[in-house]
């Protein structure tokens, strides 16, 4: 039964991390590994924590910037997950909308034909 | 386990593939570190781009098998002494008899590869435990690296792979691995009593065959009691538990 219900976890996980979901962000992340899952720049994420000199950080978990930093871990994921969602809000993903929208517009012509 | 898992990644982010070598190392001796999960980090840091795969690979598979000669060395040295030192106390024979121990000792050496080489990737949990008791029961050294080095490479390639593959999602993988590979444990163990069961059960029969069969003067002893000797010749148990 708790194998069945670790699967289950397990295929959420995976979903929500194809899709991009700001919540699948974890303690152990560096800064570099969010960037590049999430595809927002290093610097954005860094400002958004208000982290000036990066370098030292660069290989430094969630958990370990927020011992270093002296703030709470749930806060410093929490201001990462609010910078990403206004990120994308600032840059929406332009060439996924325009695939989908060829997608769907050579969809309807095919139907009308 | 959550407490020192964070602690063992963020000694592997900080100082790389020094930490891993070393963590790999102390957990193959025995040391109860979450070793699978560690692994499945490693991988999923080398997706992220943190670290190189095949250099993964190659640091673990050498910190494994390293880590697993300690062991059979310090069961080699220390451990065979105190089974012999056990075999041969009064205080003790009492509770662990020398039959016993001698039986433990002839069962490992005609199983005992499979318990090596399982323990390596299944049941990872066992593998410290594994390797101190091949040594304790002077399990021959080249068979121990028969069945150790193909089980390891098998032990560092699935963990690491699944974490390279799943990446992000490495956490909910090691729980679902950590799950099957107990259900797999309590599955084999079922197995096993099964077996051992219905082979008792067979020799029951037969030994009880044998001595309705017998002429009326020669059933000078009890039927059962016969019965359970014919069986306990046959299977070679002393009527205790079966020692898995």
């Amino acid at each position: 039964m708790q194998t069945v219900q670790a699967i289950q976890r397990f295929q959420m996980a995976r979903t929500l991390a194809s899709t991009g979901d700001v919540s699948t962000i974890r303690p152990w992340m560096t800064i570099p590994d969010i960037s590049h899952l999430y595809h927002v720049p290093e610097n954005y994420l860094y400002e958004s924590l208000n982290i000036t000199n990066p370098q030292p950080a660069h290989r430094t978990s969630l958990r370990s910037l927020a011992v270093r930093y002296n703030r709470s871990l749930n806060g410093i994921i929490s201001n990462i997950q609010t910078a990403i969602k206004t990120y994308r809000k600032q840059h929406p993903p332009h060439h996924l909308f325009a695939s989908r929208h060829i997608n769907q517009s050579s969809v309807l012509e095919k139907k009308k034909t | 386990v959550t407490n020192l898992l964070a602690f063992l990644l963020s000694f592997l982010q900080n100082y790389g593939y020094l930490a891993l070598w070393g963590i790999v190392l102390v957990a193959a001796i025995g040391l109860p570190i979450p070793i699978t999960l560690v692994l499945l980090a490693a991988g999923a840091f080398a997706a992220l781009g943190d670290f190189n795969i095949a250099l993964l690979f190659i640091i673990s598979l050498s910190a494994l098998i390293c880590g697993d000669n300690v062991g059979y060395l310090i069961g080699r040295i220390w451990g065979s002494k105190a089974l012999n030192w056990l075999e041969h106390s009064k205080r003790w024979n009492r509770l662990i008899p020398p039959r016993t121990i001698a039986r433990s000792r002839s069962y490992f050496r005609r199983r005992g590869g499979w318990a090596i080489f399982l323990s390596r990737f299944l049941f990872t949990a066992l593998g410290g435990v594994i390797n101190i008791l091949s040594g304790a029961e002077l399990y021959p050294y080249h068979y121990f690296l028969l069945f150790d080095i193909p089980g390891e490479v098998l032990g560092a390639s699935i963990p690491l792979l699944l974490g390279y593959i799943f990446g992000a999602s490495w956490e909910a993988i090691g729980d679902v691995l950590g799950y099957s590979s107990f259900l797999i444990l309590c599955l084999l163990v079922v197995i096993l009593l099964a077996i051992r069961l219905i082979r008792n059960a067979r020799s029951l029969k037969r030994g009880h065959d044998a001595s309705v069969h017998k002429p009326v003067g020669e059933q000078s002893n009890p039927a059962g009691t016969s019965a359970i000797a014919a069986a306990e010749t046959s299977t070679g148990s002393t009527g205790q538990l079966p020692l898995l």
